[in-house]
């Protein structure tokens, strides 16, 4: 099994690796700039098929750990590098995305998953894989929007032209708040069902209104007409809460009573 | 925004009056928490707050419309001030979401401050207060006059408004009790999480049967000094099947057989039995380097068998019962009109009964599968349907919005 992993991951980053060194020919070498588009998304093809192989052979959705998380971002994650480029035409992205990817999955080959078919019986609902795939994806877009709008902050500081930039990462906000806002709901209709009532202010809970507020404040703030170059500040910050979201909050006093965290592995 | 420097309170009011607002808000909040030792807010129940809400949607409806052009009203609408309470209640949140709730070391400080039920508490209350007035003046000026263009907007912050208010308007209508039944009895009263005091339920609740499944067993080796389990080279959970295999530091273990129902003979060797009373049994071969192999059956054991462990030095290899895999109550619930229903209560499947909805909670998990006592919780949220309706137009708004924003992109692009 750990095997099957190993090879998987091997091979989507070996593509991912190949396609990027072969991106950054293409601007000499023209023919390879299919080439690395076809193999960058090999990649990501292979973790996709990876993870339809692993839920077949887990008998449940692998979306219950933290390295089972780790999986579908490393899938996701390249995905959104190249629809940032065919759409805006910005070509960084991707390679950062690959690393993202790259990184994930490691940590996930220096710990071998904890190997475990079970799944409570809370858990055993037809809300579980919508609700955790929309906040995935949601999540992937909101580090794509973090990312595209640091490097702003770094073009900034270098007084460079930014223009395109700005909306990329405004973009990618925008869909990720819709997606939060779908994940946050679902949730709560979830928890109807599982645990009788739809808000408890559980700290997974809470933190998930602060992300979710974070980006509220911010559309409002972009609505506004606030400085747009503060704005990109704000927008690479405001990842953080999502981070403390995402796993900050096993470590944090209020967890002790959480019903949300999740397996460590 | 730029030029000159604007005087405080001049007008037109913008960030910086709002912040103060919003921190004066917040500092009433706390000193009324303070002036009543971290009693919290104690909301009235229906009909009295569905009137106290349908007054005060009135109330901002009819000055939204009414002052429009006034100043001060715009700016109470507006999104300076709506920034700010955003900011106000993701301070009280932050707070809720690091600082245990519900644990309380009575006369503390922050006990007399409400940090502990921050969420029930006059800093919140009054910060969301605010912020729905500040959410339905904006409201009532895109309302009328309707623009289709305006849907958006309208079914968003609708929607929000109504989950909201209705949601912590609602709160003090939540019924929920926790009711325990055994196996061929029937039970009329519940309780709450906190209290021992029993209420009296407008139905009962018969429990003809408790059933409950598990995940196949686990090896474990304990370290009984240390009261420790020791993780195999896998580092995972090893579920128990015939052929399955272990190894810890110089210790292999293979399962030879297993058999998930039996019952020990005459002779010490189990026979398959009924799952009723029969445990689960495993045959293990166990190799240690520098002693000959040895076979040994090992089980879970029940309330009313020992369990089999197979010594190994200081270390002992053990049989663990698996997880729940779902657990179910068969119940006959009934009203004293003699209305009465039969159900299936299960984890994630509630029952509706009357108002009412019916939830598989727990059991007696020291006697596990064998459990004849089921623990039902029982809910009433009559405010359920509002805020539901507010989730729906959020979604709905939200669709529009993804929509908009897929199609400023070929813009942009």
């Amino acid at each position: 099994m750990i095997v099957d992993f190993n090879t998987a991951a091997m091979v989507a980053i070996a593509c991912w690796v190949t396609a990027s060194l072969s991106g950054v020919f293409a601007r000499k070498i023209p023919v390879l700039k299919l080439f690395s588009f076809v193999l960058s998304l090999a990649g990501s093809v292979v973790m996709v098929g990876f993870i339809a192989w692993y839920w077949s052979f887990l008998e449940r959705p692998p979306l219950r750990t933290l390295g089972e998380t780790r999986l579908w971002y490393a899938a996701l994650i390249p995905l959104v590098g190249f629809l940032v480029e065919y759409r805006w035409k910005i070509g960084w992205l991707k390679y950062y995305c690959i690393a993202l990817a790259g990184f994930f999955l490691s940590i996930n080959m220096l710990h071998p998953e904890v190997f475990d078919k079970t799944l409570m019986p809370a858990l055993q609902s037809p809300w579980f894989v919508p609700h955790v795939v929309v906040y995935l994806v949601g999540y992937v877009l909101l580090a794509a929007s973090s990312v595209t709008a640091l490097h702003n902050v770094y073009l900034q500081l270098r007084s460079k032209e930014r223009a395109t930039g700005e909306s990329v990462s405004h973009y990618l906000a925008l869909l990720g708040f819709v997606l939060l806002s779908f994940g946050l709901i679902f949730g709560a209709m979830w928890a109807k069902e599982a645990w009788g009532h739809y808000w408890t202010w559980d700290p997974k809970e809470t933190w998930a209104f602060l992300s979710w507020l974070a980006y509220l404040g911010y559309l409002h703030a972009y609505r506004y007409k606030i400085d747009r170059d503060k704005l990109q500040w704000y927008l690479a910050l405001a990842f953080l809460v999502l981070l403390v979201c995402w796993f900050g909050v096993n470590y944090l006093p209020s967890a002790q009573n959480s019903v949300h965290t999740y397996t460590q592995s | 925004m730029v030029g000159v420097r604007r005087r405080w309170f001049q007008a037109p009011w913008e960030f910086r009056e709002s912040a103060l607002f919003t921190v004066a808000a917040l500092c009433t909040g706390f000193v009324i928490e303070y002036v009543t030792s971290g009693g919290g807010i104690a909301l009235p129940r229906l009909p009295v707050n569905a009137i106290a809400l349908s007054l005060f949607a009135m109330l901002v409806l009819s000055v939204g419309l009414g002052f429009r052009n006034t100043p001060a009203v715009k700016w109470f609408g507006g999104i300076p001030l709506g920034l700010s309470l955003i900011f106000g209640i993701a301070v009280l949140s932050l707070i809720g979401g690091i600082l245990p709730q519900e644990v309380v070391v009575p006369g503390s400080w922050p006990a007399r401050f409400g940090l502990h039920k921050i969420f029930s508490g006059w800093p919140f209350a009054l910060v969301v207060l605010l912020f729905l007035a500040n959410l339905g003046l904006s409201l009532s000026w895109k309302l009328i006059p309707f623009k289709i263009q305006n849907l958006q907007f309208i079914l968003f912050h609708a929607g929000f408004w109504i989950a909201l208010s209705c949601g912590i308007f609602g709160s003090s209508d939540l019924q929920r009790f926790i009711v325990p039944v055994e196996k061929g009895k029937v039970n009329n009263v519940g309780y709450t999480m906190d209290s021992d005091t029993p209420h009296q339920l407008p139905f009962s609740v018969f429990l003809h049967e408790f059933s409950l499944e598990e995940y196949p067993p686990q090896l474990f080796l304990y370290d009984p000094h240390n009261d420790k389990l020791l993780m195999d080279k896998s580092r995972g959970t090893i579920e128990i099947y015939k052929g399955a295999t272990a190894s810890w530091m110089g210790v292999e273990v293979l399962v030879l057989d297993y058999m998930p129902s039996a019952l020990p003979g005459q002779d010490g060797i189990p026979h398959p039995a009924d799952r009723s009373k029969g445990v689960s049994y495993a045959k293990v071969r166990i190799s240690s380097t520098g002693s000959l192999p040895r076979e040994a059956w090992i089980s879970t054991g029940s309330p009313f068998l020992k369990p089999a462990a197979a010594q190994l030095g200081n270390l002992y290899l053990i049989m663990a019962p698996g997880t729940p895999k779902a657990f179910r109550s068969a119940v006959t619930v009934q009203n004293d009109q003699g209305h009465a229903v039969m159900a299936n209560l299960e984890v994630n499947k509630p029952v509706n009964f009357m108002d009412w909805k019916l939830y598989q909670m727990g059991y007696d998990e020291k006697a596990g599968r064998w459990s004849t006592l089921s623990l039902i919780e029982v809910i009433r949220d009559p405010w359920l349907p509002a805020v539901y309706l507010g989730f729906f137009m959020i979604m709905a708004g939200n669709v529009l919005f993804f929509w908009t924003g897929i199609k400023r992109k070929e813009v942009v692009s």
